[in-house]
């Protein structure tokens, strides 16, 4: 039995309690979600493919509705998850500057995870905090009016383990990035080779990029759709690693 | 200082999240009232005859949206919007956070007053505390009898699910909340048909907000004839207005309708020494800015909207003579841009493309032509999508651009492309 059936077996009963809550199933979609993803630090295709079974489902549909939302991480995430608000009311009161010493302080940039697997740092939408600006959650706790003696603080206690909000689960090495999702700041940088010298808003770069990393994450995903869709990919590969290559 | 205490009652003196403190103080009396000695009709007339108005944004006036619901299909479901997203808005969160029992009392009246016997909260993703602080409330209200099956011997069952979003402004759009209450992306329906209609599961559904609810309790408890006499002719009663950007004190502060905006910032303690107001953002950042001269508005949904703007969530940004508003314009752009679901065309690509013009004058890159060009785009996408979120990028990129078109004028590199 693999470490995922263990953990599907272990959380049956709170599935179906859940399942449960429900005049239609389907509805338990996003809260079976959060559970897996509380217990493997991501929303594994394992557990993806789990809840389409439960559900009824085809996998496709719950690919779908996951990527709808940007607090589940389809890919693993460090073991802290910090969100900075870069909403109005904090942008207001630095935001910018705040966020500038955390890019600093990590060596990585929105979206990114440091290579010890330890930082995951996103930049995000108002938290509903802007009384106590600038605001960030660590895995989804708050934390107010953030200084950059604040911010050493709490990183080096997260480094010995002694900060009070717990590290998440990760059950999976975490990569650079765990979102597809290429914000403006991100895409700039990546202009494909033939558009480096074009001026905006002539910017496919940032679009074929986009197109690349999607494919890019299909394939390197070890646990994929099952089947004819596998297969399909397996013939098409070394066309597109052409592709990504260039 | 018009600062009232309703809502806000209590909060930061007792632990409200209690549910002993919570009964000692009252709580959970107008519940056992509800269902003891009045009809679910009664509870409705009493929220009609207060005036009671959405508090969520939209302004919508309570007992007219619970009277859509069609008589005759059953079951009917409240929903309670607790998808709090909207930027510069924060009282949702401090009510569950702070008195998740009050909300709790709220969503159980608002349901007997509709008749529906399953009654759900959804609850913004990144709210994991307030989530949790909920749970424990209701488990506790489930333990006392006031959650379940023939509740104070009525007859009347009445659940209560709660439901965590995963992180999208849009599910705050009741039909986008429904999709995603359903286990559907979160991207909002056509409409007609309006949930009232047809909603959670095509069934006939109600979705109010939080602090919407939660007045529902006061109402009964203290008349709708004290609410209505509060405010102004049709804004009605007392608001949380939640008030941040460059004051002393920001917070949230329950205040009648009504109120000068003057006023509300003096209560949030007033600019910094020494500095200038320039811009006020009077209703979230979907809401066009007002500016000095209009400072003596009265803050209620008449008042605004005749100014070209909007109350909406009840959250005021200030901002003085510190501010960028190229920057904070390009804040609000991209923030429409990120949270647009897709689904239309004109939000979609219109807040993709206008994002990437305004960052380019972030980075003094800017075209004179783009100065025009953005007023005319951001006014062409609006109107023409299934919910108001395109709608929503215009009017503070537009009132900004006429105020202060020399800080976008200072960021021009060239005339057009070509030259």
């Amino acid at each position: 039995m693999s470490d995922f059936d263990a953990l599907r077996e272990r959380l049956k009963k709170q599935c179906d309690e859940i399942i449960a809550q429900y005049e239609q199933p389907r509805s338990a979609l996003l809260p079976l979600v959060h559970l897996f993803q509380q217990h493997e630090g991501y929303a594994s295709s394992e557990a993806l493919h789990a809840v389409a079974e439960m559900l009824g489902l085809s996998q496709a549909v719950v690919e779908s509705t996951v990527s709808f939302y940007t607090l589940f991480y389809r890919k693993p995430v460090g073991k802290y998850m910090l969100q900075v608000c870069r909403g109005l009311a904090c942008t207001l009161n630095g935001a910018e500057d705040i966020m500038a010493y955390f890019r600093e302080r990590l060596g990585i940039s929105h979206l990114q995870t440091t290579a010890d697997g330890l930082f995951s740092y996103e930049e995000v939408e108002c938290l509903a905090a802007c009384d106590r600006a600038t605001c960030m959650q660590v895995n989804l706790n708050f934390v107010y009016d953030l200084t950059p003696q604040m911010i050493d603080d709490m990183l080096a206690a997260m480094r010995t383990r002694t900060y009070a909000v717990p590290p998440l689960a990760q059950t999976r090495a975490p990569d650079r990035s765990w979102s597809e999702r290429q914000d403006f700041e991100v895409s700039m940088g990546g202009k494909s080779a033939g558009a480096q010298d074009q001026p905006e808003p002539n910017n496919p770069g940032g679009l074929d990029r986009d197109g690349i990393i999607m494919l890019d994450r299909i394939l390197s995903d070890e646990a994929r759709f099952k089947g004819r869709t596998n297969e399909r990919l397996a013939n098409v590969e070394p066309a597109l690693a052409q592709v990504i290559e260039e | 200082m018009p600062v009232v205490k309703v809502l806000t009652e209590g909060i930061g003196e007792a632990d409200l999240r209690d549910i002993k403190v919570y009964r000692e103080r009252g709580g959970y009396k107008q519940l056992a009232r509800a269902f003891k000695e009045m009809k679910p009709a009664d509870v409705q007339a009493l929220s009609d005859k207060s005036g009671l108005r959405g508090r969520g944004g939209a302004g919508f006036p309570t007992g007219k949206k619970w009277s859509f619901l069609p008589a005759d299909v059953r079951p009917r479901y409240l929903v309670c919007n607790c998808d709090e997203a909207e930027p510069g808005t924060f009282k949702d969160r401090m009510l569950l956070e702070e008195t998740p029992h009050l909300v709790l009392e709220g969503i159980l009246l608002g349901a007997y007053a509709i008749e529906s016997h399953h009654a759900f909260i959804y609850i913004r993703g990144e709210f994991q505390r307030g989530y949790e602080i909920f749970m424990e409330a209701l488990a506790q209200a489930r333990k006392a009898g006031f959650v379940g099956k023939n509740l104070f011997g009525s007859g009347f069952d009445l659940d209560v699910t709660v439901h965590r979003g995963a992180g999208a402004y849009i599910c705050g759009e009741e039909t986008a909340l429904l999709n995603s209450l359903e286990g559907k992306r979160g991207e909002p329906r056509l409409k007609p048909p309006f949930p009232a209609v047809q909603g959670l599961y095509s069934k006939p559904t109600v979705v109010n907000n939080v602090e919407t609810l939660a007045y529902l309790v006061p109402i009964l408890e203290r008349g709708p004839e004290w609410f209505a006499a509060a405010g102004t002719e049709r804004s009605k009663g007392y608001k949380v207005v939640s008030i941040s950007g460059h004051v002393q004190k920001p917070g949230n502060y329950e205040v009648p309708l009504g109120t000068p905006v003057r006023e509300l910032i003096e209560i949030a303690g007033g600019l910094r020494p020494g500095r200038k107001l320039m811009a006020v953002q009077p209703g979230g950042g979907s809401s066009a800015c007002i500016f000095e001269e209009q400072l003596d508005l009265p803050y209620d949904y008449e008042s605004l909207q005749k100014a070209g703007t909007m109350l909406g969530s009840g959250a005021i940004v200030v901002m003085d003579d510190t501010t960028d508003f190229v920057r904070a314009a390009f804040n609000l752009v991209r923030f429409f841009a990120h949270e647009s679901c897709g689904q239309c065309t004109p939000c979609r690509e219109g807040g993709y493309w206008l994002e990437r013009v305004l960052h380019r004058f972030l980075e003094n890159r800017g075209l004179k032509s783009d100065i025009e060009m953005l007023a005319r785009v951001s006014h062409e996408i609006t109107g023409i999508n299934l919910c108001p979120l395109g709608d929503s990028i215009e009017p503070f990129l537009a009132s900004v651009l006429k105020r202060f078109p020399e800080q976008f004028e200072a960021r021009v590199a060239r005339e057009t492309v070509r030259a």
